[in-house]
């Protein structure tokens, strides 16, 4: 179910137009005078498509700062046009900037269910999906066949590019340009990732990429607001041009001793992200100590601390089968993944035909 | 007939209930299980020479399978396909359909199975020199690896050779180069697929390339 929010213009306890049009204009950033002639023009839709979490949020926040808002059902087939925009310009300045504080509290991460194809044949074409969990943030996206065999297609706006790994490209407009760029710097070649990472550009207006990450498994996303994500090494699959993306060499005892070449990407500044797993994809807080299988890690945030590690003595390391974990210590997230490739390699290895080398 | 395609998208079967005479024509291999009481009879796919001409150009078997219902009461039939992934269920109305190699499962009686030249470019994306058209009257089954989504094509539009599952007829397929001669070898896009006209294409989420560059490195 989709949700459009509906500007009243009516203010809440004794909250000065002036006060409220200065929050609205700081919250969407644009400029005072728009804010102004949004407010003029209420009652009048400030967002549309967005699912009822999100609506939510928006409401307690505008409420907050003393603005009204209501949350209407929409239509399923509403077309673009059907529905009033305050401003178009103000609009797309809102489509590609960051939000205020309060309405990003929550984790940028999406964590809306995936539209379910057999659901929306009919109407997914017609309409294009706000997946992420906040709409006002980053490239438009949407998300196919989760959790199994996960899709993004994302709409890059006029001239802008967007970052994909190699051979992950499925489908695209025309107007999109590829160009291959040596992504990573060198050492993420040493990662076992393709060296090369591709550009899609949007030339002369709109296009969309479709993308089919290699591994079966669910699809991820994330808003960097000036953050840092680290990335086990298979897990990238794009971003937006905000986001750097860099190897960091965890040193000999942590990712080459380890055994199980846990390599970390490390994507920091302000852009989306997408990331996908091998099997289902678990999502944690982490508050104190947390351990996880090396080959199970997808994704963790900066403040997280780190440690590669046996679980017991030698006799477990040998016998457990369990070999090294990850000690995470410290306040963070981390993402899971509920399989390991290592773990499927060898256990698809004993029946794989053998040649003979002569 | 009624059918139903459960399992997700992962690992999709059809469970199909034959009616009293009806008849289910099917791939080879593809049944799972069945009531006893279903009779199974192979037979040339359309013909001893064109199922010579399907098996070696269009990429499917030489026999194709038969199974009727003989009984006075409907059967059980359960239907697979060899790989991981969604199958769907099209239902033809006069209409026609092409699919890539591999993609056709099962059919009612009353659609036609036609082999068409597909072209140089299919052959050279390694596609197979004929595609399958169904058309008719009935209900198809296809599938593929990856879950399968609609794209509505109105124009153009490119899409990963790999990635192409079936589409309707009213699209033309041409091979172009990704991006330039660097970006098309070195970033492992090679050859994609230019798709015009207006119509349907069904693609799938993930291609057997993509597996195999992400498990290869893993085996020694």
């Amino acid at each position: 179910m989709n949700y459009k929010i509906v500007l009243t213009g009516k203010l809440l306890d004794d909250t000065s137009l002036e006060g409220a049009i200065e929050s609205l204009a700081t919250m969407f950033r644009i400029p005072s005078e728009k804010a102004e002639k949004t407010f003029a023009r209420a009652p009048i839709t400030i967002k549309k498509s967005v699912d009822e979490a999100t609506g939510k949020k928006y409401k307690m926040a505008l409420a907050k700062k003393g603005i009204e808002c209501t949350l209407e059902v929409l239509e399923q087939r509403v077309l673009a046009e059907d529905v009033v925009q305050p401003d178009t310009s103000v609009t797309a300045s809102v489509q590609n900037e960051q939000l205020v504080e309060g309405v990003a509290t929550d984790s940028p991460i999406s964590s809306v269910a995936a539209v379910s194809p057999e659901n929306t044949a009919n109407s997914q074409h017609e309409e294009f999906k706000h997946d992420n969990a906040d709409p006002l943030l980053g490239y438009q996206f949407q998300f196919e066949g989760r959790p199994d065999y996960g899709f993004v297609t994302v709409k890059i706006p006029a001239d802008e590019t967007l970052k994909v790994e190699a051979s992950a490209m499925a489908t695209m407009d025309t107007n999109i340009k590829m160009k291959t760029k040596l992504g990573g710097g060198f050492s993420r070649f040493l990662t076992g990732e393709s060296l090369f990472i591709n550009e899609y550009t949007a030339e002369g207006g709109q296009g969309e990429v479709g993308i089919a990450p290699a591994s079966p498994g669910d699809i991820g996303h994330m808003f960097l607001n000036d953050e840092t994500i680290y990335l086990q090494n298979s897990a990238y699959v794009a971003s937006t041009a905000g986001v750097e993306v860099e190897t960091k060499w965890q040193g000999l005892t942590k990712g080459f001793f380890s055994g199980e070449n846990l390599f970390l990407i490390r994507c920091k500044g302000k852009g989306d992200l997408w990331f996908n797993t091998y099997g289902a994809m678990i999502e944690l807080d982490v508050d104190d100590g947390y351990v996880v299988d090396t080959g199970n890690i997808v994704a963790f945030t900066e403040g997280l601390e780190y440690s590669i590690s046996k679980v017991g003595g030698y006799k477990s390391l040998f016998f457990s089968g369990e070999g090294f974990v990850c000690r995470f210590s410290g306040k963070g997230k981390i993402w899971l993944q509920t399989r390991g490739v290592d773990a499927f390699a060898s256990w698809v290895h004993p029946f794989r035909p053998v040649k003979n080398k002569g | 007939m009624k059918s139903e395609i459960r399992g997700g998208k992962a690992f999709s079967y059809v469970d199909i209930e034959l009616q009293p005479d009806e008849v289910l024509v099917a791939e080879p291999d593809t049944m799972s299980s069945m009531d006893a009481s279903i009779d199974l009879t192979a037979g040339f796919n359309g013909g001893f020479f064109r199922g010579l001409l399907r098996k070696f150009l269009g990429g499917e078997s030489l026999f194709i399978s038969y199974f009727k219902n003989e009984t006075k009461q409907g059967r059980k039939i359960t239907l697979t396909q060899n790989t991981p992934g969604e199958i769907r269920c099209v239902e033809l109305k006069g209409n026609s359909m092409c699919f890539q190699p591999g993609a056709f499962i099962a059919m009612t009686e009353g659609v036609k199975l036609g082999l068409k030249w597909a072209g140089l470019v299919s052959f050279i994306a390694r596609e197979g020199l004929f595609k399958l058209e169904v058309s008719g009257n009935g209900k198809v089954w296809y599938g593929a690896y990856g879950a399968l989504i609609d794209k509505e094509i109105d124009g153009e539009y490119i899409i990963d050779t790999s990635h192409i599952v079936a589409y309707e007829p009213g699209i033309k397929l041409k091979l172009q180069l990704a991006g330039g001669i660097f970006s098309s070898f070195f970033g492992g896009e090679g050859l994609v697929t230019r798709v015009e006209g207006k119509g349907k294409v069904v693609v799938q989420t993930r291609s057997i390339s993509g597996l195999t560059s992400w498990i290869n490195p893993k085996l020694y």
